[in-house]
């Protein structure tokens, strides 16, 4: 490794410039929020005002033991390379935790594409950003540690074209196993696997989901899959669904054809032989049929690759300021929100109430987009939700799933409340209930894969604090959307009404959110209930 | 490239050896020349890289357990840790976690079933006074304290680190301005005093003077906030493990532990007062108070009402709820003495 030999100044010498108190920063303005922290872009006085990006994390929001916010940190100073986002230090400021790392003034591929790019990059940009990222994940998988969150948002860049991979807030070690209590004996390759969900939903990696399975390194390269194909069409797959859809979509393998119309649109984009080829061999269902990120390093078509200043000529030029784009980003994700539901609702209303397992996703290299498996019937659909394609070599494919057991189990497993005739062994399950029966479904086959019930639970809380967070998320949207229509005085009359609409179509979604997560709270308690019954 | 196919000349036995020479001369450090010196640390850095690979295996292949048998015994047969040890700060960035992680390793391998790990510490038991000193310095806090937790694994080496001086040293370590050397401490510092159930519990009765009083005033009244959380929630651990029942019944007899659980009962922050709840309901249920915290309690009594009447954490928690209901309970029938 190359790096390893520029390490090689005397460690005791490196005396860190960035001093550990506040008043040394001026914060200059906010470029980014998350559900516990906001980053902002400040100046570090001492250091000629060097201009520092700093993560404000509010621990009053986080568990007493702090592990997550220590291992971070730790990661963060530990983990040294070129594509990774080191901290320059981290401290406490109040019931805040501040890390100061490098600004990168081209902010996040996410923020970047969604401002200029929304139909996605070029495939030379792509190729050259990837590969920074894949030399990141080789060296951190070298390291034994999983990134666990690989996404466009968590992709950097600088005015000068280097990329960084950023964000270890989920990440994990597979040396430090988080059961200290457990077993004494650990090791680097498969059998070590972590269980716990961790991750944003719509790159999560089907093993992650059912994470009673366990997963390990491999799951990083499913995301790294994800994330190509969120570079090319500017969004990740299924991500029309609020994301707690997406993620109870994958987890009850339950799948409404018009979700996918959508996509058609993508066709119409060509893509080169070799790029769906590396994306096809990161989405492969099989966690160890994926390559590794040093295998994948060498695929063809990162040949395709170019050096930082192609990326500062063709992605960073004539872009707004990361100020300016969080700023308008706010703004715009309160309307795409909107949007999507009603969209959703139209769907609802009008359309196919048609839901039919599916045991996972198919990346289908033909689209360029991920199909959904069908476990009994062995069926394979296309985007355009018409056409019925028999798979040939599912078989395998069949086992790994856990859904398949799933099935088997659904007829047997006395959790599932549902009385809906489903004999569980045809794929074909209509389920015309009302939403409660959707999410006793949830629960059901949450339970289904592992047929142990705490692992019901944990998969169950998982996606109730799912719930409960885009429902915080959405809060926060209207509220900030009532902020802005009183802050804002110059605003037309049509666009203020049309403001308001959106406002009460939030909170209408928020109350709707608000019912199925009291309803899966319900669940919960009737199945604690069960549990301590039996 | 070809390597990767060359079957490994080298036994794990051969392997600790040569990383032993190659340690004992970087231990010098001296006479020899700069480029030869960069080589042989090179060789070293490879050396220490391979044994890890023998622990742990590497992506294509599991550890082999005669392996790690064989490479345990060699490596504590003679003075390997040690070395290694000291010789850490001459080991670049990337050595060091790959001896970090080798340490970390070998506290857990057993040579016929014995941890040999364990035997070769009591014998060199000052080696965590080197570990310890670690949290000082920037650059190895994050190794040292590492190594430190898994060595305090073993019974017996936890044993000798409450009872020795450096248990006073924490109070310290855990409020240093870096956050990540301040968080690894409180890691060590939770694990010390959680981990072997039966030596914290003597460990507690017999220091019990000085350690609370330097618990409550550094910890428990620092300015840090997050000392405050972390110490009042690793109170709470602490006083509810029935192996500590003797120091707990003790601890809630104390006004001025009373007096201090209260304020933090008014913080302005949810989470430490969820948790300094946890601590104050010890001392309502405690039937057998003593005056003075009766006393302190019925004239606090309307205070502490008005204070649990809106007192909610933020998911609903039934056996929260249970406590309060019967703190309040306890509090409202109290007579005064």
């Amino acid at each position: 490794m190359a790096h390893d030999q520029k390490k090689e100044e005397d460690p005791r010498k490196v005396n860190n410039p960035f001093p550990l108190d506040s008043n040394c920063y001026n914060i200059l303005d906010e470029i980014g929020k998350g559900a516990s922290a906001i980053v902002y872009k400040a100046i570090c006085l001492p250091i000629n005002s060097t201009v520092v990006a700093i993560k404000a994390i509010d621990l009053e929001k986080l568990r007493a033991d702090f592990d997550n916010v220590r291992r971070e940190a730790k990661t963060m100073t530990l983990l040294s390379h070129p594509n990774i986002l080191q901290a320059h230090c981290s401290f406490t400021v109040d019931s805040r935790l501040w890390v100061v790392m490098p600004f990168m003034s081209g902010g996040s591929l996410q923020s970047i594409i969604s401002s200029s790019y929304p139909d996605g990059l070029s495939e030379s940009c792509i190729a050259t950003v990837l590969k920074e990222i894949l030399s990141a994940l080789s060296y951190l998988h070298g390291q034994g540690h999983l990134h666990r969150d690989i996404k466009a948002g968590n992709i950097l860049i600088d005015s000068t074209g280097s990329v960084k991979l950023a964000d270890f807030g989920v990440s994990a070690s597979i040396y430090e196993s988080n059961s200290s209590y457990g077993s004494w004996s650990s090791s680097f390759s498969s059998s070590m696997m972590l269980t716990d969900v961790a991750g944003t939903p719509y790159w999560m990696a089907p093993e992650v989901i059912h994470s009673h399975t366990g997963y390990s390194l491999k799951a990083d390269i499913w995301s790294f899959g994800i994330t190509a194909l969120e570079l090319a069409h500017g969004r990740p797959p299924l991500s029309h669904l609020p994301p707690s859809k997406s993620l109870i979509m994958k987890i009850t393998k339950r799948f409404r054809f018009s979700d996918y119309e959508k996509t058609n649109d993508m066709k119409s984009k060509k893509f080169t032989k070799s790029f769906k080829d590396m994306v096809g061999l990161c989405l492969d269902q099989d966690p160890s049929k994926r390559p590794s990120a040093e295998k994948l390093l060498k695929h063809s078509f990162f040949k395709y690759s170019k050096g930082p200043e192609f990326l500062v000529k063709n992605l960073l030029h004539g872009l707004p300021s990361v100020e300016q784009r969080f700023k308008s980003m706010k703004i715009r994700m309160s309307l795409l929100l909107n949007k999507t539901d009603e969209e959703d609702e139209d769907e609802s209303i009008g359309g196919t109430p048609k839901l039919r397992r599916i045991s996972g996703w198919n990346f289908n290299e033909e689209v360029f987009e991920l199909d959904p498996v069908f476990p009994s019937d062995r069926k394979q659909v296309t985007f355009g939700g018409e056409a019925f394609i028999k798979d040939k070599e599912k078989g395998s494919n069949e086992s790994l799933n856990s859904s398949s057991s799933g099935q088997v189990l659904s007829e047997t497993d006395h959790i599932s409340v549902q009385e809906s005739g489903s004999d569980g062994q045809d794929g074909n399950t209509v389920c015309n209930h009302n939403e409660t029966c959707e999410s006793v479904d949830v629960v059901g086959s949450g339970g289904a894969g592992g047929g142990n019930s705490t692992g019901d639970n944990g998969l169950v809380l998982q996606t109730l604090k799912f719930l409960k967070k885009s429902v915080d998320d959405q809060k926060q949207l209207v509220n900030h959307m009532i902020g802005l229509i009183q802050g804002e005085d110059s605003a037309n009359q049509t666009s203020e009404e049309q403001l308001r609409k959106e406002i009460e179509n939030l909170k209408v979604q928020l109350e709707n959110e608000k019912k199925k997560n009291s309803a899966l709270e319900l669940e919960l308690e009737f199945l604690k209930l069960k549990l301590s019954n039996e | 490239m070809k390597a990767l196919f060359k079957p490994k000349p080298r036994t794990p036995a051969d392997l600790v050896r040569q990383t032993r020479d190659l340690l004992i001369l970087a231990d010098r450090g001296t006479d020899t020349k700069e480029s030869k010196r960069e080589e042989k640390m090179m060789e070293l850095s490879k050396l220490i890289r391979d044994l890890k690979s023998v622990l742990y295996g590497d992506s294509e292949s599991e550890p082999i357990p005669e392996a790690c048998t064989q490479l345990t015994q060699e490596f504590f047969r003679e003075n390997t840790l040690r070395l290694l040890i000291t010789c850490l700060p001459k080991l670049n960035l990337e050595t060091r976690k790959d001896a970090t992680q080798v340490v970390a390793n070998l506290q857990r391998q057993q040579v016929q079933s014995r941890l040999i790990a364990c035997d070769y510490l009591e014998k060199n038991i000052d080696l965590m006074d080197t570990l310890i000193a670690g949290y000082d310095n920037t650059d190895l806090a994050l190794h040292y304290g590492a190594m430190l937790r898994e060595c305090i694994r073993h019974q017996s080496v936890a044993r000798y680190v409450l009872e020795s001086e450096h248990m006073k040293k924490f109070f310290d370590f855990i409020q240093l301005p870096n956050f990540d050397i301040a968080s690894d401490a409180a890691a060590t510092f939770k694990e010390l005093l959680t981990r072997h159930k039966s030596t914290v519990a003597e460990f507690l009765s017999k220091n019990y003077d000085w350690f609370f009083a330097e618990y409550n005033s550094k910890l428990l009244e620092s300015t840090n906030y997050i000392t405050r959380r972390q110490a009042v929630k690793l109170l709470g651990d602490i006083l509810l493990d029935r192996s500590n029942s003797a120091v707990m019944t003790r601890y809630v007899s104390s006004r001025d532990n009373l007096r201090i659980l209260m304020n933090l009962l008014r913080e302005s922050s949810k989470s430490i007062q969820i948790e300094a709840f946890h601590v104050f309901k010890l001392f309502a249920a405690n039937q057998n108070k003593p005056p003075d915290i009766v006393s302190i309690l019925v004239t606090n009594r309307s205070k502490l009402l008005r204070l649990f009447a809106d007192f909610k954490t933020e998911k609903e928690d039934e056996q929260f709820e249970a406590d309060k209901a019967l703190v309040v309970k306890e509090i409202a029938a109290l007579e005064p003495k």
